[in-house]
């Protein structure tokens, strides 16, 4: 895995590389993620997806696929305006991504196109109501979701 | 309605909406139960066979990584090593040592060799727990006392080095907490010496012991193509033949100097992942005497301010289970912006799905423990049989209870 | 009610001896439970007292519960303890299932399980040792009476 192949693969979804000390980040619009982060995985060796993590970052939500390809993360970002939390899903390619694209729809509200497991609850309790922010967006308080949840 | 036919299609029945069909590789979506109680894994029965599987997780989620957002850098590592109550170094390792990151500060050496010992000690005490457990799932009684009872020299080596026995608040920002006591490494290495004997006698009853091997030889079998489709972690990646551990891809800590050896096995069942796991928790007592020979001497820790300078990292470990993967981000304050992170479990549920598929219920103690899981996980478990249209919860201790009646009938334990 | 509805005489003195339990985790990180499952193991070697675990809570006198409360296990708590014949006890271990331990102010926890079920005995510690955990066992059952007239002595 190396900076040049990354840029190829940024060079086809139109997307930028950006490098840190440990990791490569590859930025794409959010359509193009699926492809990305099926170029990603298709690169010679072994691929892991080590997980997917989002940030809130005030008006939109900033989601990274995280891709060990044993010696540098290869990082996939992507951002997300939350008035419209929508991302094609990932699984197809990348069957591994079920459980981590479950957990970000439930703890930040975003929607994952195609992914099965986007009915119901996942790791909130199933009384957590529809209306309320997700719980890890910054609009959302610790002390009101408990009186929610009646955990006083 | 549904057809008994092979491929069978069920849909939307007195489970609740649900829909299943037996070709399909991925899972299924959450199932409103039909069940009162909230069930941890929904076993579809067909037959004697289960033929789906449908977790639910979040039994264990208690919001950590929206309530670290509002503790101190230092305060975290106390509650990021109560996430796990039997990896919890791991993750304090996971959570400290990607902070340090984001710094400038190199931490000293003997630190980092501290970090290594108590690591490696880490992993015999939950090695030596889930050989205990599969034991005891097994019906093999026996080998679970006295390897708990061995178990306990490894917990009294981390009582004496870091002041607990489970949740050791040992790793700092910056390095460890404590040094070495007066007269520790020498009783390390005599303390690794003995259990290193105890586990090459265990390895040798559990090899000629025939009612073990009928319960674990061929079950729970995967292979190379599960592991690479749904990004398996630790000792079950491993069971395969792929020869990965974050120690050796990407040292951390000591792990550059005292070099871990990679277990590997490739029949993919239950039988090489005692194997491993014993192998591995041989090695970790080799390397706990390596790393008290090469110990250097110098500061245990260096003192670093308590505002983070701004940045991202990730930081992943090698825990007794798996890859243990933490994304820290810091606006520069004293407390974290974001603190991200995926148990070696949660990456393994899928895999723990793929094995459970084709067995019968007796087995699914031991099958299930092969993923080793959390221990509440094994508490309640719904099971839903097809064919006869029934549907009823069982408790782990009850399924193990049933596990060795079934095989205690056909010959195997006595 | 608890401790004090146990019956005086040669079942008391033969309940005494005798503590089945049958253990809940309640969200829990399961560092209380290896130690409750450390006390069953020969170092410390609750089983020479009578203490059994057992598969189902129809069996129990003593119910031991870990860990915090997560709404999704509050019903099944609850459950669990309607199942339990007379007469039973409940015993809280561990910081989380006194008050909520580390995770007081979690979203999804955090708070203790006498919200939810009588408790009778509260051993705190995170996680307490398993000589705590005996220790403390050991102070409830023998709180038992074996006359009627002690009774009201009972310290739990």
């Amino acid at each position: 895995m190396s900076v040049e192949s990354m840029q190829a693969i940024a060079a086809e979804t139109g997307g930028t590389v950006t490098t840190s000390k440990k990791a490569v980040f590859l930025n794409v619009s959010r359509e193009k993620v699926p492809e990305a982060c099926a170029k990603v995985a298709a690169m010679p060796g072994y691929y892991h997806l080590s997980t997917i993590t989002a940030l809130d970052l005030g008006d939109q939500i900033a989601v990274l696929y995280h891709f060990w390809k044993g010696k540098t993360f290869a990082v996939v970002k992507t951002l997300v305006p939350k008035t419209d939390a929508r991302i094609p899903s990932i699984t197809p390619a990348v069957p591994a991504a079920v459980f981590y694209e479950a957990e970000v729809k439930d703890l930040m509200g975003i929607f994952f196109d195609g992914n099965p497991y986007m009915k119901g609850r996942f790791v909130l309790p199933d009384e957590y109501p529809t209306d309320a922010p997700a719980p890890l967006r910054r609009e959302a308080d610790p002390a009101k979701i408990r009186k929610m949840l009646k955990l006083e | 309605m549904s057809d008994n036919a092979e491929g069978a299609h069920y849909t939307e029945s007195s489970a609740g909406l649900m829909e299943y069909s037996a070709e399909s590789a991925m899972p299924f979506g959450p199932v409103h139960p039909s069940l009162k109680e909230p069930e941890y894994f929904k076993l579809i029965l067909e037959g004697e066979k289960i033929v789906q599987v449908m977790p639910r997780i979040g039994y264990v989620h208690r919001g950590i990584e929206r309530a670290a957002q509002d503790r101190t850098w230092v305060k975290n590592v106390y509650l990021v090593e109560r996430i796990c109550g039997i990896c919890s170094f791991s993750h304090s390792l996971g959570y400290t040592q990607g902070v340090e990151n984001l710094t400038q500060f190199e931490i000293p050496k003997r630190a980092r060799y501290l970090r290594t010992v108590v690591h490696e000690l880490e992993r015999i005490h939950s090695h030596l727990l889930w050989l205990g457990l599969i034991g005891h799932w097994a019906g093999f009684d026996t080998l679970f006392m006295w390897i708990w009872k061995d178990r306990e020299h490894s917990l009294d080596l981390l009582e004496a080095i870091t002041g607990n026995r489970v949740n050791k608040s040992y790793s700092t920002i910056g390095g460890v907490r404590k040094d070495l006591p007066d007269g520790m490494a020498e009783k390390l290495k005599t303390e690794a010496g003995f259990i290193e004997k105890r586990l090459n006698y265990y390895d040798g009853l559990m090899k000629s012991e025939e009612t073990f091997a009928i319960r674990t030889k061929g079950m729970g079998r995967i292979n190379q193509e599960v592991t690479r489709r749904l990004s398996t972690v630790g000792p079950l990646l491993r069971c395969t033949g792929i020869p990965r551990d974050i120690r050796v891809e990407d040292p951390y800590a000591a792990y550059d100097e005292v070099v871990p050896e990679v277990m590997t096995s490739n029949d993919g069942d239950i039988a090489s992942l005692v194997s491993i796991r014993l192998n591995e928790a041989r090695d970790s007592c080799r390397m706990i005497k390596e790393a008290v020979d090469k110990m250097p001497s110098g500061d245990f820790k260096v003192n670093i301010p308590r505002a983070i300078p701004a940045g991202e990292s990730m930081f992943h470990v090698e825990a007794p289970r798996g890859e243990l993967f933490y994304y820290v981000k810091s606006a520069g304050g004293s407390t974290p912006e974001r603190v991200k992170i995926r148990t070696s479990t949660m990456a393994n549920i899928l895999t723990g799905v793929e094995m459970l598929k084709g067995h019968t219920l007796a087995d699914v103690p031991v099958v299930l423990t092969g993923m080793d899981p959390c221990f509440g996980c094994m508490d309640r478990i719904a099971v839903l049989d097809v064919s006869k249209g029934k549907e009823w919860s069982i408790g782990g201790e009850a399924l193990r209870r049933y596990g060795i009646d079934y095989y205690s009938k056909r010959g195997g334990n006595k | 009610m608890g401790v004090a509805s146990f019956k005086s005489g040669l079942t008391a003195w033969a309940r005494k001896r005798s503590i089945w339990v049958f253990h809940v985790n309640a969200a829990s990180c399961n560092g209380c439970d290896i130690e409750i499952l450390a006390a069953l193991t020969p170092k410390y070697d609750a089983e020479r007292l009578g203490v059994e675990l057992v598969p189902s809570p129809r069996h129990a006198d003593v119910l031991l519960v870990t860990g915090t409360m997560n709404p999704l296990m509050k019903d099944r708590l609850k459950t669990v303890y309607d199942q339990m014949p007379e007469p039973r006890l409940v015993v809280a271990i561990g910081a989380c299932a006194l008050g909520g331990g580390v995770m007081r102010d979690c979203y999804n926890a955090g708070h203790g399980i006498d919200t939810v079920i009588p408790v009778d005995l509260y051993i705190p510690g995170c996680p307490p040792n398993p000589e705590g955990i005996i220790y403390g066992i050991l102070k409830l059952v023998t709180g038992i009476p074996d006359k009627p007239e002690e009774a009201r002595q009972v310290v739990s």
